[in-house]
């Protein structure tokens, strides 16, 4: 049911991480409200869509699950064109997968970047926390320190077993994502208005347009 | 029936009374469900299959094995009994002389279980821990759904064949989806010792050595396949890269509707076809379908590296109707990354092949004959 004041907005989102972090689950449990132990691991890039209903208005999120396998870094470029947001997730039992963050960071970082030029909203995913969270006591990581350093909104623990803050993480992505996107609304009528007021120096209506 | 006349493998390598698990979970047929086999239990063949099998035990029971007419007959699918054997020779790891079989493969498997001792130990040394662990994380899920493949000694092995293959090719290393790629093998040379289903097969039931053997042999041809498209796997995988724009090029030829339907919204080949070659279609077709695809790939000259290609632009054109249905990205995506073939088996497979064949056929020599 759609009528004339009703708004939609699409976002495209990147699940990102090492291999086996549990990406897949993450999304079939938001999407599907399911979980597996076992699906079989991502090739390339998989694709599913979530629609929610946000103030009023319809937002659909295409989330994009990209293989954890370093060896397809080189082909990240394609997959993060137009992302909007990504969550990047480690496996809270593995501290390799939690060093291999900031390098998934930086690479969605030096490859992606908002119309404004900023970085895209990331949100960090300490997933599996059903299982321990050895990562994240043993290391003494402050992990608001670390969000804070490496440019993430924000983080969670999350279980796509246990169904733990998936939902809360997304909220919390979107947020963002609305947040960048009026930003991004209000320096473009800015930006075209400013060019205006040069161009137009001198003519008939930019008298009135400054009086006002 | 006899499954070796020429009793290379006798039915002794089989433990008797050991042969099913003790609780059976239902069968789901995700690799026997084949129609035109003969297997104990299933409605006797027809004649047609009777007379191919005899065409396929001449073949097979000279001194010299013909394989240029063992290829003409394969391309169009082997029987259950003869496929084991016809496999090995079609991939060129035993030889066409009769007399010399036994040989080679004594000493291929020897030579394989030296590796095993050689190298095996170093997996979780440094420099190897990484490829070990990316390997251990994916044989569990590698056919999830299929008991056999959940038994913890089919896994080892899975890793061991993985293993063994990524340190000894360390321009690709271990590249996620070759896991994929040793199912297949795996299977048919486990039917070389048994006549029921294999999706519920309790390996510990067959004797070490036939275990072994399945091991080694499977290393082998996955190895032999590999050789043929090693630059699918090498850094960049430049070759699925290459493969994924020919075949772009080649369905803005063959259907421009469904090509230019697709660029209309956006969808790119790589955000699907990706996937295609880097599996050779086993995401996207029932294990079984894939067994008699390679039939076909390897009766075929450059069937896994070049015909390939043919057959993923039939796949797609076959869903043509359902594609042009859909009116947004996000439906073609899904669609795409999920067409609906749980029910597939040896007909759709050859239909699809014989509609690759004729591609090839009036696109293969004459690349710029349909041109737009």
């Amino acid at each position: 049911m759609q009528n004339n004041h009703h708004k939609e907005r699409l976002y495209k989102i990147l699940v990102i991480g090492d291999l086996g972090v549990g990406k897949t689950s993450i999304i079939k449990r938001y999407v599907h409200h399911n979980f597996s132990p076992n699906y079989r691991a991502t090739i390339g890039v998989d694709f599913a869509l979530k629609v929610l209903n946000w103030d009023q208005e319809t937002v659909r999120l295409q989330l994009w699950d990209i293989a954890g396998q370093e060896r397809f870094g080189n082909m990240t470029r394609v997959y993060y064109r137009e992302a909007m947001g990504a969550f990047i997730v480690f496996d809270v039992t593995r501290p390799a997968s939690f060093e291999a963050v900031t390098k998934w960071k930086e690479d969605l970082d030096s490859k992606l970047t908002l119309a404004n030029g900023k970085n895209v909203a990331t949100v960090l995913l300490a997933n599996k926390c059903d299982q321990g969270r050895d990562v994240l006591t043993n290391n003494g990581i402050k992990m608001e320190q670390f969000c804070l350093e490496n440019g993430f909104v924000g983080w969670y623990e999350t279980s796509a077993k246990e169904n733990i803050n998936i939902d809360e993480a997304a909220n919390c992505l979107v947020k963002h994502i609305i947040a960048n996107e009026n930003d991004m609304l209000q320096s473009e009528v800015l930006d075209t208005i400013s060019p205006q007021l040069e161009k137009d120096k001198g003519g008939t209506c930019s008298s009135c347009f400054r009086s006002q | 029936y006899e499954i070796w006349e020429e009793g290379l493998i006798s039915s002794s390598h089989i433990k008797r009374g050991q042969r099913s698990l003790p609780h059976r979970p239902p069968v789901i047929p995700l690799v026997a469900r084949m129609a035109d086999q003969n297997t104990s239990g299933t409605p006797a063949m027809t004649e047609r299959e009777a007379s191919r099998l005899d065409k396929f035990k001449q073949l097979l029971a000279g001194p010299n094995t013909d394989l240029e007419e063992l290829r003409k007959l394969s391309w169009s699918g082997i029987p259950r009994q003869v496929r084991p054997i016809t496999w090995k020779l079609l991939s060129g790891y035993l030889p066409a002389n009769a007399e010399r079989r036994e040989s080679v493969l004594q000493r291929k498997r020897q030579e394989y279980f030296g590796f095993i001792q050689q190298y095996y130990d170093s997996r979780n040394d440094e420099h190897h821990q990484d490829t070990y662990r990316q390997i251990h994380i994916d044989i569990p899920r590698t056919n999830p759904l299929i008991p056999l493949f959940q038994q913890a000694s089919v896994q080892e092995i899975f890793e061991r064949i993985l293993f063994i293959w990524a340190i000894r090719h360390p321009a690709s290393g271990y590249v996620q989806g070759i896991n994929d790629l040793v199912t297949p093998f795996f299977v048919v040379y486990v039917f070389e010792y048994i006549e029921e289903e294999v999706e519920n097969f309790d390996v510990s039931s067959l004797q070490e050595e036939a275990l072994r053997n399945i091991e080694a042999d499977s290393f082998w041809c996955m190895s032999k396949l590999l050789d043929g498209i090693q630059d699918n796997y090498t850094f960049a995988q430049p070759g699925i890269q290459k493969k994924v724009k020919a075949l772009e090029e080649l369905v803005s030829r063959i259907d421009e509707s469904v090509h230019r339907h697709m660029h209309h919204y956006e969808v790119e080949y790589l955000q699907f076809a990706f996937r295609w070659m880097n599996n050779l279609l086993m995401r996207e077709l029932p294990l079984r379908c894939t067994i008699r695809l390679w039939d076909t790939y390897q009766a075929e000259p450059e069937g896994f590296s070049h015909f390939h290609l043919y057959v993923c632009a039939a796949f797609l054109v076959r869903w043509r109707k359902e594609i042009l249905e859909e009116r947004d990205f996000q439906g073609l995506m899904i669609l795409l990354q999920n067409l609906p073939t749980m029910h597939w088996g040896n007909e759709e497979v050859s239909v699809l092949l014989a509609e690759a064949y004729r591609l090839k056929f009036a696109f293969a020599d004459a690349p710029n004959h349909y041109k737009r």
